[in-house]
């Protein structure tokens, strides 16, 4: 597979190839990865290409090394990522963890499949609590950015380096095998961001000063009641700067749907054949599943009837969404466990139903 | 006239204080490890990544860039630190728990990429931090915590010899055991260590030290008699020597 550089039309590509070909354009100096459908491509694009540019590769011996490859090559300021799959994302929550309290810009790619245990290749939303919540030890957030189209996928593979270094904070980039295995047109633009410096943390070697130590270990409890206190005023920041959704006609609204990732595609269709049939239905997709846009839904609940999420799960941004909502209005739901988004037809005849 | 005959190595911090316990064999590995950075002039060009138990003080002794690797990983670390910085001086400083047990995986491989890196294992037959636990490389009939009859083969195996396995990866190019219960042993560990280090900077591949240490607490024995057992039962099992080194001469 070819990468290519800034394109000046639309090319037909793969959601994987797609975001493998943004991690190269965003200056990605080191991939680490093992191989676990359905994101094999990305390492596969990768090997080829980080040689071919000089930059570094390596197929690691396990997730476990993988990631913590990437721990290493942040630690000196590099634009460094992994990326993987559901239950293989499991095998690194100890080192987001470690990455969150190290404060490193690391980068995951966590493509979706069915779980819980091995589950299955299908396309699946069942790991928004993996990535959102975390399964590591400790009081951590990471920045988790969720794209619904291939064009996404590489606009958010940019920013996912971007505020990885820019808050030193471990970003996920959450598709699912639908986005990871369709082709779609996508076009490249150049690294829109600006560089970030690196230089007043990053491990080089400790000429003509002290050495650096990038550690988690805090021996006293008043330590670590410093650093969580600084750290969470980092993520308030960050929850002031970055929350980005997409919201249609929620002006007059009586219901808003609420979908992230590929299955908000279907949702936008039902709520536009809603629209036509008069139904005063609104649109509200996150964008950063954290920082989540509760400020933003829970304005809307004090104007609208009700609030219908949708995912391909049994549930997991619902909590997020009620939470928001705080019981002002009533959140319905409707999903499909794993597999395909559910129908457009489906979800017209969810909503018909609920605002009779 | 006064002559100065003892200095600190620069590669320590100034002040620093080992927070070992007596007659522990760690703060000998730290300081013959500080010296041969002066001797290589390798100090402000180094990046180390730690481990957990005993081992992860180094950081808090020399004074290197450093980051803290969970249990296990450091190798995994080290890798992705020399991948992204290739012309820096990178290396490990692990216990036998972290290099052979839960991170034999990344040992390893780390060994079989021939990875530029300097690995030294810190092997004393025990979980030190942790209060005395049966390891990887407790000896058959020791007693720890956590084999209070002794190691015996049906419960527990058996212990495993770490430079044996390395040496035999074809990307290390260098695997030495040596001890540190002897004057003469501390220059031969300090030696192995420089040789080590040397290699790396020529990148001709992998390199690594076990050093048999004493952990006179949790043997629960004086610092005399812990390097007594050293000499008498460790080395029986474990026993010192350069078991590959890619710049000797071939010898048959």
């Amino acid at each position: 597979m070819e990468c290519l550089q800034k394109t000046k039309k639309k090319v037909l590509m793969k959601g994987n190839y797609a975001i493998a070909n943004a991690a190269v354009m965003a200056g990605c100096e080191c991939y680490f990865g093992y191989p676990i459908t359905p994101q094999s491509e990305i390492g596969e694009f990768m090997s080829g290409k980080m040689q071919e540019l000089k930059r570094a590769y390596v197929s690691a011996e396990s997730e476990l090394a993988a990631i913590n490859m990437v721990i290493g090559a942040c630690s000196t300021g590099a634009k460094a990522m992994t990326s993987s799959s559901s239950c293989a994302v499991s095998l690194m929550q100890e080192a987001i963890s470690y990455a969150s309290a190290d404060e490193l810009p690391i980068v995951l790619v966590s493509v979706m499949r069915g779980g819980p245990g091995l589950g299955n290749i299908y396309p699946s939303q069942g790991d928004y609590n993996q990535a959102v919540i975390g399964g590591g030890n400790g009081d951590y957030q990471t920045i988790v950015l969720a794209p619904s189209t291939v064009q996404e996928c590489v606009d958010l593979t940019y920013k996912a380096f971007y505020l990885a270094h820019k808050y030193k904070n471990p970003t996920i980039l959450l598709a699912d095998g639908l986005l990871g295995q369709m082709m779609e047109p996508v076009e490249f633009t150049e690294y829109p961001y600006p560089e970030i410096d690196n230089s007043s943390w990053a491990l080089s070697g400790a000429k003509g000063r002290n050495g650096r130590i990038i550690r988690s270990y805090a021996p006293l409890a008043e330590n670590q009641c410093v650093f969580l206190n600084k750290l969470y005023g980092k993520y308030k920041q960050i929850e002031e700067n970055e929350t980005e959704w997409e919201e249609i006609d929620t002006e007059d609204a009586d219901i808003v749907l609420i979908s992230f990732g590929s299955p908000s595609r279907n949702v936008k269709s039902a709520m536009k054949i809603c629209r036509k049939e008069g139904l005063k239905v609104g649109f509200l997709r996150p964008i950063t599943l954290w920082p989540f846009p509760s400020k933003r839904i829970a304005e809307l609940s004090k104007k609208v009837k009700m609030f219908l999420d949708i995912e391909v799960n049994m549930g997991q941004m619902l909590k997020d969404v009620k939470l928001a909502v705080n019981g002002a209005v009533p959140v319905e739901f409707f999903n499909r466990p794993v597999g395909n988004p559910p129908e457009v037809d489906d979800i017209v005849n969810k909503i018909r139903e609920i605002m009779k | 006239m006064a002559v100065q005959t003892f200095k600190l190595p620069k590669s320590l911090k100034e002040g620093a204080k080992f927070s070992f316990c007596p007659g522990c064999d760690h703060g000998v590995a730290v300081r013959i490890l500080a010296e041969v950075l002066d001797e290589l002039g390798l100090t402000e060009n180094t990046i180390t990544a730690t481990s957990i138990g005993c081992s992860v003080t180094i950081y808090d002794f020399i004074n290197v860039d450093a980051i803290e690797a969970p249990h296990g990983r450091a190798l995994a670390e080290a890798t992705g630190i020399k991948r992204a910085r290739p012309d820096k001086c990178v290396f490990t400083y692990q216990g036998d728990g972290d290099f052979a047990s839960i991170g034999i995986g990344e040992s390893l491989h780390c060994a079989l990429r021939g990875e530029n890196i300097t690995a030294i294992c810190i092997n004393n037959t025990t979980y030190g931090m942790t209060g005395g636990q049966l390891g990887p490389t407790t000896l058959l009939g020791q007693k720890t915590t956590t084999s209070p009859t002794g190691r015996n083969v049906e419960y527990y195996g058996y212990p495993i010899k770490i430079a044996e396995h390395i040496a035999l990866c074809d990307g290390t190019a260098y695997s030495a055991r040596v001890s540190l219960d002897t004057v003469a042993n501390i220059k031969k560990a300090k030696q192995a260590i420089k040789k080590a280090f040397e290699i790396q900077m020529k990148g001709l591949g992998f390199t690594f030290i076990e050093i048999l240490s004493t952990c006179p607490t949790n043997w629960k024995m004086t610092p005399e008699q812990a390097h007594d057992r050293v000499r008498n039962q460790m080395m029986e099992v474990f026993k010192p020597g350069v078991y590959k080194d890619i710049t000797a001469e071939k010898t048959v």
